[in-house]
């Protein structure tokens, strides 16, 4: 009883933090200690699937539109440019992530001094990177857009949609750059509001654009950009805020020599993995290309938004899972910890299993959202059944990786999480169309899947292994 | 010396900085902290000692990975900071230090103390080197290893020490305008500098306390 007490206890002082705004370390570490995994579970990755979720609507309607409202070459145009964005989003993230992670360490030793540079130094260091990328872009577009994949008919589609995004660059970095540090500096529901803010302003001004003035594909581009500004001058707003603890004033934007490197130092990881997912994709794309033309280029592009749009359940569901099993590891609550990777293990293969059931079923109808062209939808509808073909394993796989990321096994998870992209994907699409040419490229999609699950297992089943002798020492 | 004073300690490895603590500790009647600061950050956080331990005064290129949001998408960005990241242990770690340094007088050894505690008065900070011949034959004689051995296990921990100092603090690890004195504890050997040290911090706290009277 006296147990129960103390949780109750607790759960009114989280509550009495939270609208404080100033949830204090000790508590939260409480209540990951003793609280019921499941409920713990559901209440740290809810918010994380709804903002995933958000976006990949998003996604969504945003190629949607532009294959229902403008064509085929479109689409494959489309998934050209995406390699384009990630790489502008891996050095979002360099400065973003790493600004965030150094601010949050000032502000927990009160060093208000410095946090404050460091937003200024970021504000600075997303202006000048943001700048420098799209210059470079801009003046050699054409040629990196060939290199990505694109052929004669989806060169202009590219061209027009990166103009524009290219334009709004600096804008879209600020924007990333300004919410990581939101999160950072307590207000992680302020950030929430804006990615929703841009999500939902995004999809109606595609409406807007795309199906009521007919833009084309610049109007998606024009869309995002729009949303994101305004998005971006709420977040101004608050960071003008002079009663803020961390606000925007003169003589902060200054460069310091310390403070970019300890950014940097931070920022290289986040940057490498958006770079990896990047050349993936440009692979992928060029092997479609090579095999079956724009077309498959276009159906890659269309079974990859169904992928990652269920992708996201399971990526909600790994940040949920993340400070509890951090938590209740460095706490040596051995038990608690493997609950929650079981439990994340069944939520995420749930969800993966309903999503792939309704994909083998009904491809076609999938297909139709993004596609007119009789083509490309039989295409599209054939390249979601083989793509997906195994995908329940990935949940497993994607649970696995981030719990040795959790633990602090960096190697592992590193390697397991580079090993389905990477490792495997890269040899299988390059090796398989030698012998069944299209339909190898697709296959080689479902083999990474099944064989980087097939490498979880053993490491996964090694390390229980350790964990069980421990609770058995405890016990004695 | 009713008064409270606070000491800190930096050091290079092998320098001799955790004996002239505690001498220092016994001077002043004041409590000492090196390693122990870690059981009373574990003890405030609910996390085991052994998670600090193997964290401890440590900063290493791949750790950062433990940042990584695993995710593709720009838009999809991680939603909780990582309390439990190292970031988050530091954060436990300079907390219980402050802590302590409230309750009253003490000595701390490393573990950023001197940054932390800043903002506290009556506080000495100290950086004690010394000859890399006296540190070598220290760490060779406390570890039970050659020579050869023992320059890399200074040379390896020295550069942990410094990355983690430099990342936490923003400021350069050993030197000299960041300490109040910075002594080779080669040269008066381990309980001549920590006399000398223990005179140093007196007329410090003297000639505080005489301005603030008058």
């Amino acid at each position: 009883m006296f147990f129960q007490k103390d949780i109750v206890f607790s759960k009114k002082r989280v509550y009495l933090c939270k609208r404080l705004g100033t949830m204090d370390n000790k508590q939260k570490a409480l209540e990951l200690g003793q609280k019921p995994v499941g409920a713990l579970l559901w209440q740290y990755a809810l918010p994380a699937i709804v903002a995933m979720t958000a976006s990949s609507l998003y996604n969504i309607i945003d190629r949607a539109s532009i294959g229902q409202m403008v064509g085929p070459d479109a689409i494959a145009g489309l998934g050209i440019t995406l390699p384009f964005m990630n790489l502008s989003a891996a050095f979002g993230a360099a400065v973003g992530v790493g600004a965030s992670t150094c601010i949050s360490v000032k502000l927990g030793q009160r060093d208000y001094e410095t946090a404050q540079h460091l937003l200024g130094n970021t504000v600075s260091l997303n202006l000048i990177v943001g700048l420098v990328f799209m210059v470079v872009s801009l003046i050699f577009l054409d040629p990196i857009l060939r290199f990505f994949g694109a052929s004669d008919a989806t060169l202009p589609y590219a061209r027009q949609f990166m103009q524009i995004i290219l334009a709004g660059n600096m804008i879209t970095h600020m924007y990333f750059g300004m919410n990581a540090v939101l999160r950072a500096a307590g207000k992680p529901r302020h950030a929430m509001y804006a990615t929703l803010f841009t999500v939902g302003c995004n999809i109606l001004l595609v409406f807007a654009f795309v199906w009521w003035l007919r833009w084309g594909i610049r109007g998606a581009a024009l869309a995002t950009i729009t949303s994101q500004t305004m998005a971006l001058c709420w977040q101004m707003r608050l960071f003008s805020n002079k009663k803020e603890l961390l606000h925007l004033k003169r003589g902060i934007y200054r460069l310091k020599a310390q403070l970019v490197k300890n950014i940097i130092a931070i920022g290289v990881s986040p940057f490498l993995m958006q770079t990896t997912s990047c050349i993936i994709v440009i692979f992928m794309n060029n092997q479609f290309f090579r095999y079956g033309g724009d077309m498959a280029v276009g159906a890659y592009s269309i079974s990859n938004s169904v992928v990652m749009a269920l992708f996201m359940f399971v990526m909600g569901i790994t940040q949920g899972m993340q400070p509890i099993v951090g938590y209740n590891y460095g706490a040596r609550k051995y038990d608690r910890m493997l609950r929650c990777l079981w439990l994340s293990i069944a939520a995420a293969t749930t969800i993966l299993l309903l999503g792939w059931s309704l994909a083998m079923l009904f491809p076609r109808q999938i297909a139709r959202v993004f596609a007119t062209d009789p083509t490309l939808l039989d295409m599209s509808a054939h390249g979601i059944v083989i793509n997906m073909l195994v995908f329940f394993v990935v949940g497993s796989q994607a649970v696995i990786t981030n719990f040795f990321q959790c633990i602090g096994k960096v190697k592992i998870s590193i390697f397991l999480s580079l090993s389905r992209q990477l490792i495997m994907l890269l040899p299988l699409a390059y090796v398989l169309p030698l012998f069944w040419k299209l339909d190898g490229v697709w296959y080689a999609m479902p083999a990474s899947d099944f064989g980087s699950f097939a490498m979880t297992l053993p490491l996964l089943w090694w390390y229980l292994r350790k964990f069980k002798a421990y609770g058995e020492k405890d016990n004695h | 010396m009713e008064k409270k004073i606070i000491i800190n300690v930096g050091r290079q490895l092998g320098s001799g900085g955790h004996d002239i603590g505690r001498m220092l500790a016994t001077d002043f009647d004041a409590q000492f902290y090196d390693r122990e600061i870690l059981n009373i950050a574990a003890k405030e956080s609910g996390f085991s000692e052994e998670f600090f331990e193997k964290n401890d005064e440590r900063k290493g290129f791949l750790r950062s990975f433990l940042h990584l949001p695993f995710s593709n998408t720009a838009t999809s960005d991680s939603f909780y900071q990582n309390n439990f990241s190292q970031e988050g242990l530091f954060k436990f770690q300079s907390d219980a230090i402050r802590k302590e340094a409230e309750k009253g007088s003490c000595i701390f050894v490393g573990r950023c103390a001197d940054y932390v505690l800043r903002d506290f008065p009556n506080t000495v900070n100290i950086f004690i080197t010394a000859s890399m011949q006296f540190r070598i034959e220290n760490v060779a004689n406390k570890l039970g290893v050659s020579t050869e051995e023992a320059r890399k296990v200074i040379e390896q921990g020295e550069k942990h020490r410094a990355e983690y100092y430099n990342y936490y603090t923003g400021k350069k690890w050993g030197a000299s305008q960041s300490y109040d004195l910075c002594i080779d504890a080669s040269i008066l050997g381990l309980i001549e500098t920590e006399k000398f040290i223990a005179e140093f911090v007196r007329k410090k706290l003297d000639m505080t306390r005489t301005s603030q009277t008058s």
